[in-house]
């Protein structure tokens, strides 16, 4: 990692080169309320003032909702070949706990067997990783995922005067070299980067606490009474699984086109809070109400991941919370599992 | 039950299946057919190499793809066998398909396996219903072929009615040898059926095992609490207790998520898991 400065006033201009030079994907404000990640074609479009987008960026560029993965033609034998999509592209002013998100889908997607579809997308994309307000619902503290260690080329953090810079491949090196007249950042810089950094953290108003939860999940696991309180509102819509950044459960399918010679496989996201995704042949379902469903999910977000990766595969982003109708909170319940237990 | 995942060059995806044939189909039972089912490629007809209680991701073009488990011996390097049942999409289209048909294969999956070489010196008992003989049937072949490296042998087999007992054929060679010990049973009988009728459960207490033995269960999912209380009253350890399960995969190599019970995964993870490893994994039986 390297570290260097920029002069605010040359802000401007660095965006504006990146622009012209690359496919750049960066927050636009769509309406009063809403930003989304969006391609921005000129500097005035770009607004990285967000406190959340509905769809996380990485997920929403790397792991789209519809994907093609294999295509073939069928003739007197198979013509068969992969689809691997790849494509210079800057994702300018992702958070941390998006990047963390994004991180984590990395470690899916490259453990055991490597999922090119994924991974060839992955490694063509330059991320510039920028700090935005946590929202009220926003526990990423709790999660520890208010900064991110790793997964960008560049974070660059908005001081009084400057641009504090965070470089942590050589791809980033090289945008900041030929674009500013970066600086090595200074001990100055480096104390009011301390100070940015507490006052930041001092942001997240949501504190989850997470000690304890991965032994009492257990414990009140079989309670029927104290699930169906949690979950009496679940639609089992599958909005939570849509908008979640670490969400990655997806079908596979098969296409023929109308001239019933070539056909493709494409993957699109599932959720495994909507009641058939447990089904099995003879239709016995492994998770027949949204409890059960409610529950797994709480075990995959919370648990599975520790065992595997030593990581949660909740960065705390609030998403869910404030997409579900039902307003179930997994800020609360976790808490709520808590109480449950202790009291 | 840890062995090397495969994994595939860069540049390629791992939903490329092999291109396959099927060479032979042979009706079962009234719903099940036998398909064999030969690679194309000699290369990977080669490379082509499976445990015992291992899967295949069978791709019918242009429809889908559905995970089965191999029935076949590990030895046989020609060609495989898949037993499949006319219940969904692509199983449906495979019923309707011919000898010279293409399909597509991926795999063998799974890191789970039926220990054939942990059993080996102990009893080994196998409690199979329906449909479930098929994912056994690769380790019974294995334990045939080198019958004197085990000791007991007990296969338990549970069907419907007569006419729905899979793997006649096999279940007849095995009737003429005093070194298995063969149990069958029927829901329902159909009059000149000679066998036990009732549920495999019924036969486990009047068997002789060890406390060393290694107890094999695979089935529908309502089976295997009932036959895991059997095999736990004659004591046999939960680390010795196998049970392949069951669950919908999409992408059989850990990627989709689908097939999860609590923290695993059945397709990396299993689909063969011992009793102890999923004892506190929840619904996972």
């Amino acid at each position: 990692m390297l570290y260097k400065v920029i002069d605010k006033s040359t802000y401007q201009d660095f965006i504006k080169s990146l622009i012209s030079d690359y496919a750049l994907i960066g927050p636009k404000k769509k309406d009063k309320a809403i930003h989304d990640f969006v391609p921005i074609k000129d500097f005035s479009e770009l607004d990285t003032d967000y406190k959340k987008t509905t769809l996380p960026p990485a997920k929403k560029v790397l792991f789209p909702p519809n994907e093609e993965l294999v295509k073939y033609e069928l003739g007197d034998s198979v013509a068969i070949e992969p689809v691997i999509e790849a494509e210079e592209k800057i994702l300018f002013g992702i958070n941390a706990w998006d990047i963390n998100g994004m991180n984590f889908l990395d470690r899916i997607f490259k453990t055991d067997f490597v999922d090119e579809n994924y991974m060839a997308k992955r490694e063509k994309i330059i991320v510039i990783g920028m700090d935005s307000e946590p929202s009220e619902t926003n526990f990423a503290l709790s999660m520890n995922t208010e900064y991110a260690e790793e997964g960008f080329d560049l974070y660059m953090t908005e001081l009084a005067d400057k641009y504090f810079i965070r470089v942590a491949t050589a791809k980033g090196n090289e945008l900041l070299d030929k674009y500013t007249d970066a600086k090595e950042a200074g001990e100055g810089d480096f104390k009011e980067y301390d100070k940015y950094l507490d006052e930041y953290r001092k942001k997240f108003s949501t504190d989850v606490k997470m000690k304890n939860f991965y032994d009492n999940f257990e414990s009140v696991y079989d309670k029927d009474e104290f699930w169906a309180k949690i979950a009496k509102n679940c639609y089992s819509c599958g909005s939570c699984n849509l908008v979640c950044p670490t969400c990655f459960c997806f079908n596979v399918k098969d296409d023929m086109a109308l001239d019933l010679k070539n056909g493709k496989k494409t993957r699109e996201w599932d959720s495994c809070m909507i009641a058939d995704y447990g089904l099995v042949a003879g239709d016995h379902n492994f998770r027949p109400n949204k409890e059960n469903r409610l529950k797994q999910r709480y075990r995959c977000k919370l648990k599975t991941f520790k065992e595997k990766f030593d990581t949660y595969s909740c960065v705390g982003c609030g998403r869910c919370i404030d997409t579900c109708l039902a307003k179930i909170n997994i800020a609360e319940d976790i808490d709520s599992v808590k109480k449950e237990v202790s009291i | 039950m840890v062995m090397d995942l495969k994994q595939k060059n860069a540049g390629t995806s791992i939903y490329v299946p092999e291109i396959a044939t099927i060479t032979k189909i042979e009706q079962m039972s009234e719903t099940e057919k036998l398909f064999e089912i030969k690679i194309d490629s000699d290369e990977a007809r080669k490379e082509f190499d499976f445990l015992p209680g291992q899967f295949v991701e069978l791709t019918v073009f242009g429809l889908g793809e559905a995970p089965f488990s191999i029935p076949s011996s590990p030895n046989n390097k020609e060609s495989f066998q898949l037993c499949i049942r006319d219940a969904g999409n692509v199983s449906g289209a495979l019923h309707r398909m011919q000898a010279g048909d293409r399909i597509g294969i991926r795999g063998p999956y799974g890191n789970g396996y039926f220990p054939f070489d942990r059993m080996r010196g102990k009893d080994v008992i196998i409690v199979a219903g329906g449909l479930g003989l098929a994912p056994v049937m690769s380790l019974i072949h294995t334990i045939l072929e080198n019958r004197e490296n085990y000791k007991r042998l007990v296969i338990i087999y549970g069907s419907v009615d007569p006419a729905n007992i899979l793997f006649k054929e096999e279940i007849e060679s095995w009737k003429k040898r005093d070194d298995i010990e063969l149990r069958l049973t029927v829901d329902n009988s159909d009059g000149e059926w000679q066998g036990e009728v009732g549920v495999v459960t019924n036969l486990i207490p009047g068997i002789n095992c060890g406390s060393d033995a290694y107890a094999v269960v695979c089935g529908p999912p309502v089976m295997y609490k009932f036959v895991v209380a059997e095999f736990e009253k004659k004591s046999i350890k939960p680390e010795n207790i196998f049970l392949s399960l069951e669950r919908r995969m999409e992408c059989g190599v850990g990627k989709c998520n689908h097939c999860h019970v609590g923290n695993k995964l059945s397709c990396i993870d299993g689909p063969v898991f011992s009793l102890w490893e999923i004892r506190n994994l929840k619904e996972a039986i």
